[in-house]
């Protein structure tokens, strides 16, 4: 028996390290006083004041929490409500209705996400609180229904009749008679109708939009980046939730020793617990949420229509102290989202959400120009104009400003460890270094169509902008090659951390990434091949949809305003579109003096600028999709 | 008792609309060219013949299908001796350690995965480690290993969770009787207790390769950009190539394959109960 025990005792040792080693690995490294999550580099309560300091943060787990409880309601009360209507239904119905109650459940939740999504699409419903919410209740009542029917089943049916005769109403009936005697169900019902809500992820990612975003959603976009504010968020929800349960569990057993589980008074417990916790962090939420907001918000009202601004801009583009500046300055809301490629913003356009100003790239902007998505600036406020850098000025796209005003510009190209890879290599195989066997498993590629395309159509000797499908094919050859022989790692802004960390030799990366990888690992060097590069521009737009044209010209000029584009130029490496920024930052006091990846090469014969084609496009991210899977 | 059927109306309506026509929409959409005005629709069997018929879609398939089966035969394998292990504790332990296993699937799955990256990394933990010991480095995130670590990392528990449910209902008079009998453990083991935790296996089947084959977090996050598995490529086609027919038809397809072998996995649980009757 004495074995036994020991093995027992092993096996759930082992099973019990497994499970909360990583949390309290993050536990650990959320008091980290760098920004590593692989070395310990002392205490510090940084990421706790970051947190608290990011109003996104704090939003997030107010949707989160004020998302649950709504969801866990509706989704109790309805679920409960149609479970003893199912009871006393005939049996053919109550068997259609379970089965397709059952979908959600046995169904994939991804199939369950993109069905609301094109619901919700094809209704014309703007995404956001209100879908969340909906989507929440739909995937919650399956389960409340699940949990509340056995209860009913063992339910003596003439319990309820015997009411009906002593006078009872039917609601009477249902209220003193019926879902007293359901009750455990009912809680376990909404006990698990709360933990979904308050896990989901992938429902969610699909339906939500326009700056409402969940913990879960939240995490997915900062987890790109090397963000141990995830780790200080997570830390709190584990002790929160940690206390909560020990509450829960442990004092009904220490109190009353009676014959009954404890388990059960737990979950007699949990809800007035979990409703006084809620309630509290609720207030405090939204005591927090609403301290930030600008003062003069009624004279912003009455100026512009509305006091709200939503952006869409790319994910690590701009410094946030920037939006605040603008907040307090025009009494306004900036909700601010983020995408991490020119298709993907396009695509979320096109599911029918609305901004008001957008930061797409060149091609991009040349594509909405066509399909007449834009409105043009207001030039009586966008002032700011004659600022503008040489570089970026009467660019192909938009020569005279029509439309859009550059942010950032900036080329492609290659980031490489110095000590690592010779020089020699690169100036002589230029883009080719990447299918050269000896940096084989040591290189990033930048998951973007048009930039894989345009580095593999380079190496090849064509034009990034070639329409010959031939052309297309050897590229998408050669980019296949990289991807399995060679073993490229394909990623998005997770190769900035990367490359600070010398994780990988070499590296496609945005010029203004490479300026702020060089400047924190002075290892590292950046490459521009001679076969030529992408040379880009991102740009501020107002789309024709809108809502506050007006407010969005503000922004615009605010932002091309030169205290407002050095901080987001320091912030992030990429290189200014406003003239006085760019020789400030890469003068010999500048911050990015000698950073070979600041200023963008200009007048070289090989780079261009990439134009808007229907037919290539398609055929382009066709084919990316099929190198990505390509094994 | 007529006041209680009409109760289940509001219901019907809802589920018409939140599950009945969006499951529709997909049908409609995976039959459908590209623009989705009902005025225009033109019916084409295009997605899938393009599904099919490419090798790389249907590699992708594949490795979905192996990498969920492998999650769910090690989630098996690690998870029934730890659901023995409680089972067979004293029950106020196990219902400590029931809850320490429930405890972090209160914990958001993302966090919880992203914890990981950290330990996995190239210049991470399990590398220092290594190298601290004088032995090579080797890359681990970004690997199928990183994949399957993290799905049974999420989804174990609820195979522990079904499997000790199962085992906790069974009746230990049996155990004795068989003892009596002359049954020595490992013939108890065989003949009585695995025999009646099969409903717990197989409900934990369905409750962990159903999440694996459709997953798309963990492949992004611990297989990287480049790990494609089925849910990454109806991620792609709905968030960012824009091609939801397309994607609508390769979500039809997933969710026909899973049906399937839901409805397999049940009848073997059926069969076997039905034997096991007969006998």
């Amino acid at each position: 028996m004495n074995s036994h025990r020991i093995w027992r005792k092993a096996v759930l040792g082992l099973i019990f390290l497994f499970f909360y080693f990583p949390i309290l690995y993050m536990l650990v490294f959320s008091f980290n006083d760098s920004r590593s999550l692989t070395s310990f580099e002392g205490f510090s309560l940084q990421w706790y004041a970051k947190m608290f300091s990011d109003r996104n943060m704090l939003e997030a787990i107010y949707y989160t929490l004020v998302i649950a409880v709504l969801a866990t309601v509706v989704s109790t009360i309805v679920g409960t409500v149609t479970a003893i209507g199912l009871s006393k239904s005939r049996k053919l119905v109550r068997e259609v209705i379970t089965q397709i109650n059952d979908l959600p459940i046995m169904n994939p939740e991804i199939v369950t996400a993109v069905g609301l999504m094109l619901f919700y699409v094809s209704l014309h419903m703007e995404k956001g609180f209100f879908t969340l919410l909906l989507a929440h209740i739909a995937f919650c009542i399956p389960y409340v229904i699940l949990s509340v029917m056995p209860k009913l089943r063992s339910l003596d049916p003439n319990l309820a009749e015997a009411a009906l005769d002593l006078g009872a109403t039917p609601f009477q009936s249902m209220m003193k008679v019926i879902v007293p005697q359901i009750m455990p169900g009912i809680v376990s019902g909404a006990l698990i109708a709360f933990t979904m809500s308050f896990d989901d992820f992938i429902i969610s990612y699909f339906v939500t939009g326009n700056g409402v975003k969940n913990i879960s959603t939240l995490v997915w976009t900062m987890s790109k980046r090397i963000n141990p504010s995830i780790n200080a968020l997570s830390t709190i929800i584990v002790v929160i939730i940690t206390i909560t349960l020990i509450l829960v569990n442990v004092l009904p057993v220490l109190k009353e020793k009676a014959e009954r589980s404890h388990n059960r008074n737990a979950r007699r417990a949990i809800p007035a617990l979990g409703a006084f916790l809620i309630l509290a962090m609720g207030c405090g939420l939204y005591a927090l949420k609403g301290s930030s907001q600008g003062g003069n918000a009624e004279e912003a009202v009455a100026l512009y229509g509305s006091n709200v601004l939503k952006v869409y801009n790319w994910g690590e583009y701009m410094d946030p102290a920037a939006n605040e500046a603008f907040e307090r300055e025009y009494g306004v809301k900036v909700i601010y989202d983020t995408f991490d490629s020119n298709e993907l913003m396009y695509t979320k356009l096109q599911g029918g959400e609305s901004y008001d100003v957008l930061v797409p790239s060149d091609y991009m902007i040349e594509r909405l120009i066509k399909e007449d998505q834009l409105q043009p600036l207001d030039k009586s406020i966008v002032t700011n104009l004659d600022q503008l850098a040489s570089g970026v000025k009467g660019l192909s796209y938009d020569e005279d400003n029509t439309y859009s005003v550059p942010f950032y510009w900036g080329t492609v190209g290659i980031v490489y460890h110095k000590d690592h890879v010779a020089l020699e290599d690169l100036e002589e195989e230029g883009y080719n270094i990447l299918q050269d066997e000896k940096y084989r498993g040591r290189l990033y590629i930048y998951d973007s169509e048009r930039d894989s395309f345009m580095v593999a159509l380079k190496a090849l000797g064509y034009s990034m902008n070639t329409d010959d499908p031939e052309e297309l094919r050897q590229a998408y050859e050669w980019l296949v090659q990289v991807n399995t022989t060679m073993s490229a790692e394909i990623v998005t802004d997770e190769v900035i951390d990367s490359m600070v960390n010398g994780n990988k030799d070499l590296a496609i990366v945005y010029s203004g990434d490479a300026a702020y990888i060089l400047s924190e690992n002075e290892d590292m060097g950046y490459f521009m091949p001679s076969e030529g590069t992408n040379l880009w521009s991102d740009a501020m737009v107002i789309p024709k949809t809108a809502a506050n044209p007006k407010l969005a010209n503000e922004y615009i000029n605010f932002m091309l305003d030169y205290e407002q584009a050095y901080q987001n130029s320091l912030y992030v490496g990429y290189a200014s579109s406003n003239a006085e920024v760019l020789d400030v930052l890469s003068g010999a006091d500048g911050e990015f003096y000698e950073n070979e990846a600041y200023l963008p090469r200009v007048g070289y014969a090989k780079d261009e600028i990439f134009r808007y084609n229907d037919m290539t496009k398609k055929i382009i991210s066709d084919l990316w999709t099929k190198v990505k899977i390509a094994k | 008792m007529r006041e209680f059927k009409r109760l289940v109306i509001p219901y019907i309506v809802w589920i018409a609309l939140m599950i009945v026509i969006p499951m529709l929409l997909i049908v409609m959409y995976a039959f459908t060219k590209e623009g989705n005005d009902v005025a225009t629709l033109s019916f084409t069997f295009d997605h899938f013949i393009k599904f099919f018929t490419d090798p790389d879609f249907l590699n992708t398939l594949f490795l979905s299908l192996k990498i969920a089966f492998i999650t769910t035969v090690l989630c098996i394998l690690l998870g029934y001796p730890v659901a023995y292990a409680i089972a067979s504790a004293p029950a106020k332990r196990s219902n400590l350690y029931i809850l320490l296993i429930t405890l972090p699937m209160w914990i958001n799955m993302l966090v919880r995965t992203y914890a990981w990256i950290g330990i996995l990394a190239d210049n991470g933990l399990v590398n220092h480690i290594l190298s601290f010991f004088g032995l090579n480095t080797t890359q681990l995130l970004y690997t199928d290993f990183a994949v399957v670590l993290g799905m049974v990392y999420n989804f174990i528990p609820f195979m522990i969770l079904q499997i000790h449910s199962s085992l906790a209902k069974m009746d230990k008079n049996l155990l004795d009787a068989a003892n009596d009998l002359g049954a020595n453990r490992i013939q108890r083991f065989l003949h009585v207790t695995l025999p009646l935790s099969i409903p717990g296996i197989i409900s934990g089947i369905t409750l962990v390769f159903l999440p694996s084959v459709s997953s798309f977090v963990i492949p992004k996050l611990l297989g990287g950009g480049g790990y494609m598995l089925i849910g990454n490529i109806i991620e792609t086609q709905f968030i960012t190539v824009g091609e939801w027919n397309f994607g609508s038809a390769i979500s039809m397809i997933m969710a026909l394959i899973i049906m399937f072998s839901m409805y397999l996995t049940r009848k073997i649980d059926r069969d076997h109960t039905e034997r096991r009757m007969n006998v």
